[in-house]
């Protein structure tokens, strides 16, 4: 415990630095005194349950995701420059059996940040989709965004509701 | 400074900065054009991914690298990580208040 | 170059003044809110650009964290007081 406080302390320490640039005594002490209190309130509990994040998943899951984002950005900039104007919104329903909150929540915002879908609403095993045309929905309904965010948390399946 | 590696940055600026302004303007157009919040809302998504990124990376690669190149790409990442909750926190006030989405009628 | 960054600033004030139609027009609240969020992106980028035209981005981009920072927690608690319909 007191480890992984040190821990976040060096990097918020870290953090700091690099961003304030300034090394006197002054700003070192404020900048040691904030890392510490942040790295303490960050111990409190707020989930509940555990998680453990695969860094390798994380550095392939962001450029593929960036990569799907630019192509849907395309897909969308066709749609809105198109005279006739061709959208046809749905909502639907997509179940999840993705093992963790934070898995769930990463799916979300990832929906969210895909142009042309749109998280509306979330309970833990189902997502509600506001998607602009059928061909924005593909990913999500073909499983493959579901699949790469399981690759990021790989924990057993401990899900609590 | 000068040289050919700074005029390199600075082209490759003003083509990100283009490109940028284009996804902002597209974005623009369909804030005005698209029928009701939901759809907007995509819209609205469009300018937060990719004229964002356009806008800063092109700025973050004028400024070379130093601290301030950091800062934007704090900024950055800022934003990618907060719109996705903003977005959603107002269309899920607009489902839950009632407002029914924009369908595509029979035709 | 410093023609090009005011190329993009008057660029920029005109996408928000279309922004501005839409906060203004809106036939919900919701789309108020939603242009106020683009506006507010929109803003972000153009303290950068201003701070890189008279090279303090430093200082701008400091501002523009605050200012996005803001505009998360005043957008997230409109949409929480929105929900349900603004009467709780």
């Amino acid at each position: 415990m007191t480890g992984r406080i040190l821990l976040k302390t060096a990097l918020f320490f870290l953090i700091w630095m690099a961003l304030s640039g300034k090394f006197n005594f002054l700003h070192l002490t404020i900048g040691l005194g904030l890392s510490l209190g942040i790295a303490w309130l960050n111990t409190w509990p707020l989930t509940g349950d555990k998680m453990r994040v695969s860094w390798v998943g994380v550095l392939t899951y962001v450029p593929w995701l960036f990569s799907r984002i630019l192509a849907s950005s395309i897909h969308m900039v066709r749609l809105i420059l198109d005279p006739k104007l061709p959208i046809d919104p749905q909502l639907f329903g997509h179940q999840t059996s993705l093992p963790h909150h934070a898995a769930v929540v990463l799916l979300g915002n990832s929906i969210t940040l895909t142009p042309g879908t749109i998280t509306v609403e979330v309970s833990p095993n189902e997502l509600t989709v506001h998607s602009i045309d059928p061909a924005s929905s593909n990913d999500l309904l073909s499983g493959t965004l579901e699949k790469k965010v399981a690759t990021v948390f790989p924990s057993q399946p401990r899900m609590k509701a | 400074m000068g040289g050919p590696r700074r005029r390199m940055a600075t082209t490759i600026a003003i083509i990100f900065l283009s490109l940028g302004l284009f996804f902002l303007l597209v974005a623009a157009i369909g804030m005005v054009r698209l029928p009701d919040v939901f759809a907007r809302a995509h819209a609205v998504g469009l300018t937060d991914t990719m004229g964002a990124f356009f806008m800063l990376f092109g700025l973050a690669i004028y400024e070379g690298f130093s601290l301030n190149m950091l800062k934007i790409l704090v900024v950055f990442s800022l934003l990618y990580l907060l719109n996705p909750v903003v977005t959603h926190a107002t269309i899920r006030a607009a489902l839950r208040a009632g407002v029914k989405p924009w369908m595509k009628g029979p035709s | 170059m410093r023609e090009f960054f005011i190329f993009v600033l008057i660029q920029l004030v005109i996408l928000i003044v279309v922004y501005l139609y839409r906060v203004v027009q809106g036939p919900t609240v919701y789309d108020r809110v939603l242009g106020l969020n683009g506006l507010s992106t929109k803003a972000i980028i153009l303290l950068v650009v201003i701070g890189t035209i008279y090279d303090r981005v430093g200082m701008f981009v400091d501002i523009s964290t605050g200012y996005a920072l803001l505009n998360l927690v005043g957008s997230i608690a409109i949409a929480k007081y929105l929900e349900h319909g603004g009467a709780a």
